[in-house]
C-alpha cells in the first residue's frame, strides 16, 4: 500500500476538554476516507490538525513523509482544506477570488491559468463566475469554494461537511465531483455525519466518537462485521 | 514576493470599496458645504457694518466721533426719533446690530472733563462668533478715540512731556529665549504662533490610527465573520505576510482617507486660520520665529515623519492582536475603544497641558502610550530635546517589534481560532 497521509496515536486538548485521544487512520493513494460520527466526535478537529490550523497535542501526524510539526509549510503546498461552512470574499468577483487563491500555488501565469481553467469546469457557474462572491447562493458558493479546493490537484483534498447545507441536485453534483478527483489519483479525507453519502463516496471508513476511532475499513468490510444493513447500523452497533 | 503582492492586492480589494468612496465623496461635499458656509460668514462679518446712532447732542465732537465710526467701516443709520425708548424700538425692526446713544452734552463733558458715558445697544440676533464682531469694532473705535483725546488733553496741559510716555512711565522690551536663542518678541505671540502651525498635526495623526486600526480590526473580524479565514491560513504563505499584507492595506488606505479628511478639513477652516499666518508673516512675527529656531526644517520634518510612521504602525500592530480577539465584525467595532482612548489622551494632553509639568506617575503614562510622542516631537524638536524625541522614537520601534512578534506568534498558533473576547464573562478564554 501507498500511503499519502499518516496519522498515529494523535491527540488535541482544549484545556481540560480531550477533543482527541490518541486516534490512528492513513489514507492511500486516489483513496477517499471518510470519518464518521456525530456532532463534537472530534471528525472537525482532526482535519484542521491535517490542514496545519491546529496543533496537536500528541502523536504524529505525517504526509508524504514530511511531519506536521516540523515541516507544516510543506503540508500547505500540496494539501487543500475546505472547512464546513466556509465562505468566499463577497467583494470579489467569483473568478477573481479564483485567481487570488491560484496565484499562491502557481509557478507561472500559464499554471494560473491552467488551475482557473480546472475550477471554471468544475464549478460550472458560467457567467456568473463574473459576479461578486457576495451575490451567490449557498450551492454556488460551496461550488466555488470545491472548485478552489481541487482545482491545484493537490495530494491530499481535506473536505469537511463538503455537502453540508447544499440540497439535493446540488449535493449530488458535489459528490459527482468528488468521486471523479479521486478516481484521477487525488486521495481525500473527508469528514460527514451524513452516513447515505459516506456510503456512496468513501473507499474507507473511520467511525469516530467522543475522540476515538471505533473502528475502520470498507464499508462492505464493517457492514460484514457487524452484520448491519448500512452504515447507520454499523455506527450504533460499533458504539460501546 | 509575489504572493505578499498578491495578497496585498485582495486586501486592497477588499478595503477599497464602492461604500468607502460614497463615504469620502459626502465627507468632501460636507468640508465643501462647511467652507462655503464659513466663508460666506466670514465675508458677512468683513464686510461695511450697519450701526444706529441715536445723536443726543448734536455737538461737533458727536459728528467727529460719527465720523470715525464711518472711517472705520460702520454705515451709519441715524435714529430720527430723539427718544431713547422709541430709537430702541425702531432698531430692532432693522438689520442693525448695534445701536450707539451719544447722551446730549457730550462734547461739552468731553472739553471739560466730566466723563459722560455713549451707550451702546446690541442686538444678539445669532449666537454664531461673528455675529458680535460690530461691538468689539465700536469698542476698538472708541478706545482709539479715547487714547487720542486723552493724549490731547496732556499735550495740552503738560506740553514738554510725552502723553504715551506719563501713561505708561514704566515701559517695557520683551524677548523670547529659547535655549541658546534670543529675539526681540512676545512670548505669548511666538507661542501661539508656533502651536498655530503644527495644529493639524495631532488631528491627522488621531485620524491616521483610529482610521486604519479600524480598518484592519474590521479586516480581521470579517474574515472570521465570513468563514475566509481557516482557508486562507492553509495556503502556502506565512502568517507573518498574512498579517503584513493586512497592516499595510489598511495603513495604505488609512492614509489616502486621512489625506482626503485633511484637505477637507484644511479647505473648510483653513480661510479662518489662514488669516492668522497671514498676519504674523506682516506682522514681522516670522522672522522672531526663525531667529529662534522654531520653523521646521527638513531634516525636523524627517524625524516627525519617521515618528508618525512608527506610531501608526504599533496602532496597526495593536489593532491586529486585538483583531483576533473579536468574533465578527460587531465586537470588532467595541474593540477599538482601547485604541481610541490611548489615542486621545495624548491628543487632549498636546492641547491643554505640558508633558514636562505634570506629575511623575502621570508623566510615566503619558510616555508609556507610544502615541504620545509623535504629538510631542514637533515640541521637542523646537525646545532641542532630541533624548527625548530619539528615545520616543526608540520606544516605538522597539513596541512595535514585540507586538508584531506577537502578533506573528499568535497567528502562527490555533489561538487565531480559538482566542476570543467573551464580552458577557469579560475574559479572554482559548
Amino acid at each position: 500500500m501507498n500511503a499519502v497521509l499518516e496519522v498515529e496515536g494523535l491527540k488535541k486538548s482544549f484545556g481540560n476538554l480531550e477533543a482527541l485521544k490518541g486516534i490512528s487512520f492513513n489514507v492511500q493513494k486516489g483513496e477517499i476516507f471518510a470519518l464518521i460520527g456525530p456532532n463534537g466526535a472530534g471528525k472537525t478537529t482532526a482535519l484542521r490538525i491535517v490542514a496545519t490550523l491546529l496543533s496537536p497535542s500528541g502523536g504524529r501526524v505525517s504526509f508524504l513523509g514530511f511531519d506536521l510539526k516540523k515541516e507544516p509549510e510543506k503540508f500547505r503546498q500540496r494539501i487543500s482544506y475546505l472547512p464546513e461552512e466556509a465562505g468566499a470574499y463577497k467583494n470579489l468577483k467569483g473568478i477573481d477570488y479564483l485567481k487570488f487563491m491560484a496565484n499562491f500555488y502557481s509557478n507561472s501565469e500559464k499554471e494560473t491559468e491552467e488551475f482557473i481553467g480546472r475550477a471554471r469546469n468544475i464549478a460550472d457557474l458560467g457567467t456568473r463566475l463574473n459576479e461578486k462572491a457576495g451575490t451567490y447562493s449557498k450551492g454556488m458558493t460551496r461550488k466555488l469554494l470545491l472548485a478552489r479546493a481541487l482545482m491545484t490537484r493537490p495530494d491530499l483534498a481535506i473536505l469537511d461537511e463538503p455537502t453540508s447545507g447544499l440540497d439535493v441536485i446540488n449535493a449530488l453534483e458535489v459528490r459527482e465531483i468528488v468521486k471523479r478527483f479521486s478516481r484521477e489519483g487525488i486521495s481525500v479525507l473527508l469528514s460527514s455525519h451524513n452516513m447515505l453519502e459516506i456510503e456512496f463516496l468513501s473507499d474507507r471508513v473511520g467511525l469516530i466518537d467522543k475522540g476515538r476511532i471505533l473502528d475502520s475499513g470498507t464499508s462492505g468490510e464493517l457492514k460484514q462485521k457487524y452484520q448491519a444493513k448500512n452504515l447507520e447500523e454499523v455506527f450504533r452497533s460499533a458504539l460501546p | 514576493m509575489k504572493k505578499f503582492m498578491n495578497l496585498l492586492g485582495k486586501e486592497m480589494k477588499e478595503l477599497i470599496t464602492l461604500q468607502l468612496f460614497i463615504s469620502l465623496l459626502f465627507t468632501i461635499f460636507l468640508f465643501y458645504f462647511i467652507g462655503q458656509m464659513l466663508k460666506s460668514e466670514v465675508k458677512k462679518a468683513m464686510r461695511v457694518q450697519k450701526i444706529a446712532v441715536l445723536n443726543l447732542d448734536e455737538s461737533p465732537f458727536s459728528e467727529q466721533l460719527i465720523g470715525a465710526l464711518q472711517g472705520a467701516n460702520f454705515r451709519v443709520e441715524m435714529a430720527k426719533d430723539k427718544n431713547k425708548e422709541k430709537a430702541i424700538e425702531w432698531a430692532k425692526g432693522t438689520d442693525v446690530n448695534l445701536l450707539l446713544v451719544i447722551p446730549e452734552g457730550f462734547g461739552q463733558s468731553v472739553e471739560s472733563l466730566e466723563f459722560k458715558e455713549v451707550e451702546s445697544y446690541s442686538f444678539l440676533r445669532s449666537f454664531s462668533l461673528v455675529g458680535s464682531r460690530s461691538t468689539a469694532i465700536l469698542n476698538s473705535v472708541i478706545s482709539a478715540i479715547n487714547n487720542y483725546l486723552s493724549n490731547d488733553f496732556l499735550k495740552k496741559k503738560i506740553p514738554d512731556i510725552s502723553p504715551e510716555r506719563m501713561k505708561k512711565p514704566i515701559g517695557s522690551k520683551d524677548f523670547v529665549i529659547v535655549k541658546n536663542r534670543m529675539a526681540e518678541g512676545s512670548a505669548e505671540r511666538v507661542a501661539g504662533f508656533v502651536s498655530g502651525q503644527s495644529v493639524f498635526l495631532p488631528i491627522i495623526l488621531m485620524m491616521i490610527i483610529i482610521y486604519a486600526s479600524q480598518l484592519v480590526i474590521s479586516a480581521i473580524a470579517m474574515e472570521k465573520q465570513n468563514k475566509t479565514l481557516e482557508t486562507l491560513l492553509t495556503v502556502p504563505i506565512s502568517r507573518t505576510s498574512i498579517v503584513s499584507a493586512k497592516m499595510v492595506a489598511s495603513g495604505v488606505v488609512g492614509l489616502i482617507s486621512a489625506v482626503i479628511y485633511m484637505f477637507g478639513y484644511r479647505f473648510a477652516f483653513g480661510g479662518l486660520m489662514g488669516r492668522g499666518f497671514a498676519q504674523a508673516t506682516t506682522s514681522g512675527l516670522s522672522n522672531v520665529v526663525q531667529k529662534l529656531g522654531l520653523a521646521m526644517t527638513t531634516s525636523n520634518y524627517i524625524i516627525l515623519g519617521v515618528s508618525l510612521f512608527l506610531a501608526i504602525l504599533c496602532a496597526l500592530a495593536m489593532a491586529t492582536i486585538l483583531g483576533v480577539l473579536a468574533e465578527d465584525f460587531r465586537s470588532a467595532q467595541s474593540l477599538i475603544m482601547p485604541l481610541i482612548f490611548l489615542v486621545m489622551i495624548p491628543y487632549f494632553l498636546s492641547f491643554f497641558s505640558d508633558p514636562q509639568t505634570i506629575s511623575l506617575p502621570a508623566r510615566i503614562l503619558v510616555w508609556a502610550i507610544p502615541f504620545s510622542h509623535p504629538f510631542l516631537t514637533t515640541q521637542n524638536l523646537f525646545l532641542e530635546n532630541y533624548r527625548e524625541v530619539f528615545g520616543g522614537i526608540l520606544y516605538m520601534l522597539v513596541f512595535f517589534i514585540v507586538l508584531i512578534v506577537i502578533a506573528a506568534r499568535i497567528f502562527s498558533t490555533d489561538r487565531v481560532l480559538t482566542m476570543k473576547l467573551k464580552f458577557r464573562r469579560k475574559k479572554v478564554v482559548f
